[in-house]
């Protein structure tokens, strides 16, 4: 039966049978995938119509300055998911230390010492986090959980736990305070972050190594890639990410203290759960995180002007991931029937 | 292969330090054991003071172990709950809101079971990998008990009952120390002596094996979760009373502490190896070294650093981790130039 090449072509070119999926796997499929765009919507829909003080110029220009921090770190963060390592608990040190560095640095020495010191900080953070991870294999929660406490204990030390002012009208907090129309600057370092992130994740070679490490992370590695970098690169992404979006919210406050980014880890998971980043990695991009940010932020937003208790807020978030998650899972299984 | 393996088995079994070597070989508490035994070296140098008020030490090994030796049963399964911080607080704020002190204990530990199998049916029926729903689970629950809680801490109702809860029953065993023995004797007979217990060790191992063995592997995970979640509210009930206080957003350092405790005590994490006695060395080693920093004055930054280093190291050092680390340092070094060869890269991929 002629020569193997040609039965390999032909077996190549032969119609895949087709895909016969149930009803509810296609609701669900459908939902894991475009869920986010009709929640958005609606979300933005109800508060524009139904909450009081929402569609207010002042409101989202404070929408934008909270959205920005955590849409940093988060679109950052999709690098380490989609890699398939679940998350980066010390985005929650990365973030403080690099606002403390910058203002506390840059009061004594200016800001040039004060970057390169918050860089050395990110890329020691990143390194760590990465060969802990891409080369001892060890679980990158219990890893960056445990980087969290030696980050913020270090942290905690070194500042003695006391707050940074930056001076009165400095370059930082102009650029802070600063606004093109009514979008502050730092929703445009959101934006320019996610146009950067997104090129580098779709477009260049590592970001095809990195979506393909977290679709077989064998395959990946017998293709000849060497995997731990890798790895320290999603890191190393995230960790620089993290430190942005420290300089960015000590901008806007003019101040740091080693305890302002609490809850980041979270919140910048929950967007990009919620975008339809799946946590079993491989299946995500930039541009879903940052819609995930912005449901994350409005939802927030509409709970705070509706007078909700920070409480409940957590509890819509924690809700959120766990049904975004499940959603995900389920769609997967019936996927594969 | 297996008669040779039988084989080398039985002759090495003869010696007594052959059956020594091999006892080691087979343990996982390896690591605990060194950590604490430097660490008792370490204390008897400089900081006596720690066995002297030997009373003090053993809460705090209480404190730390008694969560990490429910997250060891679900370690052991190659599962991880990471919302057992949120568990104890939400049971201790349940404990103080309620009135009557008896129903109120109840309450609180019915918060662990339900916490339990709400955790459990995500990561067994829905299929959500258990670092991700737990953690979901860590938040919700944090919220849940600042909204029960009015966000302020709450006072017990019955506080005489609190202050005899903290009052040594017999010599320095406080009943929070009793409670902690018993758990652990019976954890150690349920995983090491106890069929259910034994085929977790299974689930963790091989899961497919263990469904094919015909065991209830969703019922496994279930129990597993369960039990985590109840000795997780009983150590939040028991911070409640002994503090006649609750905090709805207590256990925070818990997470980190008992993390360390398990993993240093060797439990794998991708589970099917590990001990509950290895939790309580882990446990004992990190109680010790708590109570004598904080007698020798160490600040609470230097503490978490401390303790946040010691869990790096223990979660790189694992030994089932080395062995990956060193293939792939051998294949590095080898280069890839003899990974062309085909019988070599044959090779390498069934030994990593």
């Amino acid at each position: 039966m002629g020569d193997p090449l040609t039965q390999v072509n032909a077996l190549a070119t032969e119609q895949p049978p087709k895909n016969e999926l149930s009803t509810g796997a296609k609701v669900l499929n459908w939902m894991a995938d475009n869920g986010i765009f009709v929640l958005t919507a609606l979300l933005i829909g109800v508060a524009v119509i139904g909450v009081d003080g929402f569609a207010s110029l002042q409101n989202i220009a404070d929408v934008f300055h909270r959205a920005a921090p955590i849409g940093i770190v988060a679109v950052g963060m999709t690098f380490v998911v989609i890699s398939g390592n679940y998350l980066d608990l010390s985005v929650v040190a990365q973030v403080a230390t690099a606002a403390v560095i910058l203002i506390a640095v840059s009061n004594e020495y200016g800001y040039f010492l004060a970057i390169i010191a918050a860089m050395i900080a990110a890329t020691v953070f990143g390194i760590v986090n990465g060969v802990a991870v891409g080369y001892f294999k060890a679980n990158a929660v219990i890893v960056t959980l445990s980087t969290t406490y030696i980050g913020l204990g270090l942290l905690r030390f070194f500042s003695g736990g006391s707050i940074f002012f930056g001076p009165y009208e400095s370059p930082l907090a102009t650029f802070g305070a600063g606004k093109l129309g009514p979008v502050p600057y730092s929703a445009l370092v959101l934006l320019a972050m996610t146009l950067i992130l997104s090129f580098v994740l779709n477009r260049t070679n590592f970001g095809f190594t990195v979506r393909s490490f977290g679709v077989n992370e064998r395959a990946t590695r017998l293709g000849g890639t060497n995997t731990g970098l890798v790895i320290i690169g999603a890191f190393l992404v995230t960790a620089f990410s993290a430190m942005i979006a420290g300089f960015v919210l000590a901008a806007f406050s003019n101040t740091a203290v080693s305890a302002m980014s609490t809850g980041y880890d979270f919140r910048a998971l929950a967007a990009i759960i919620v975008g339809g980043t799946s946590v079993f990695g491989g299946k995500g991009s930039v541009m879903r995180t940052l819609l995930g940010v912005v449901f994350v932020s409005v939802l927030t937003n509409v709970l705070v002007l509706l007078n909700i208790s920070f409480g409940y807020q957590q509890m819509a978030l924690g809700f959120l991931i766990a049904a975004a998650v499940s959603i995900d899972a389920l769609a997967r299984r019936a996927g594969k029937k | 292969m297996s008669q040779t393996q039988t084989i080398q088995l039985g002759s090495r079994s003869t010696g007594f330090w052959s059956k020594l070597k091999l006892t080691i070989a087979r343990r996982t508490e390896g690591r605990g054991v060194a950590l604490l035994a430097a660490v008792l070296i370490g204390v008897l140098l400089t900081e006596q003071t720690v066995f002297t008020a030997y009373s003090v030490t053993l809460g705090r090994i209480a404190l730390v172990g008694l969560v990490a030796l429910g997250l060891t049963v679900v370690i052991l399964m190659g599962e991880l709950d990471l919302s057992v911080a949120s568990t104890l607080a939400l049971a201790g704020v349940v404990t103080a809101s309620i009135p009557d002190l008896g129903l109120g204990i109840m309450a609180g530990l019915a918060v662990g079971v339900v916490v339990g199998i709400v955790n459990a049916f995500l990561v067994a029926v829905i299929g959500i990998n258990s670092f991700i729903a737990t953690l979901g689970m860590l938040f919700f629950l944090r919220g849940l008990a600042l909204v029960i809680s009015n966000e302020a801490p709450i006072k017990l109702n019955n506080v005489e009952a609190g202050i005899a809860f903290g009052q040594p029953l017999l010599g320095p065993i406080t009943p929070r120390i009793l409670v902690f023995i018993l758990v652990f004797i019976g954890l150690q007979i349920f995983i090491s002596r106890i069929r259910v217990g034994r085929e977790f060790l299974a689930v963790g191992g091989n899961r497919q094996a263990a469904r094919d063995a015909g065991i209830p592997v969703k019922l496994r995970i279930f129990t597993g979760f369960i039990i985590s979640g109840v000795v997780a509210a009983a150590a939040g009930v028991m911070n409640t009373l002994e503090r006649t206080a609750a905090d709805p957003i207590a256990g925070s350092t818990v997470l980190l502490a008992s993390f360390a405790a398990a993993i240093i005590g060797g439990n794998y994490l991708k589970g099917g190896r590990g001990s509950v006695v290895g939790t309580l060395i882990g446990a004992a080693s990190l109680g010790i070294i708590q109570v004598a920093l904080t007698l020798a004055a160490v600040q609470v930054p230097i503490q978490q650093i401390f303790i946040g280093l010691l869990l790096l190291i223990a979660v790189t050092t694992d030994p089932n981790n080395l062995r990956a680390v060193i293939s792939s340092i051998r294949t590095l070094r080898t280069g890839r130039g003899k990974a062309s060869e085909p019988s070599e890269a044959g090779n390498r991929s069934t030994s990593s």
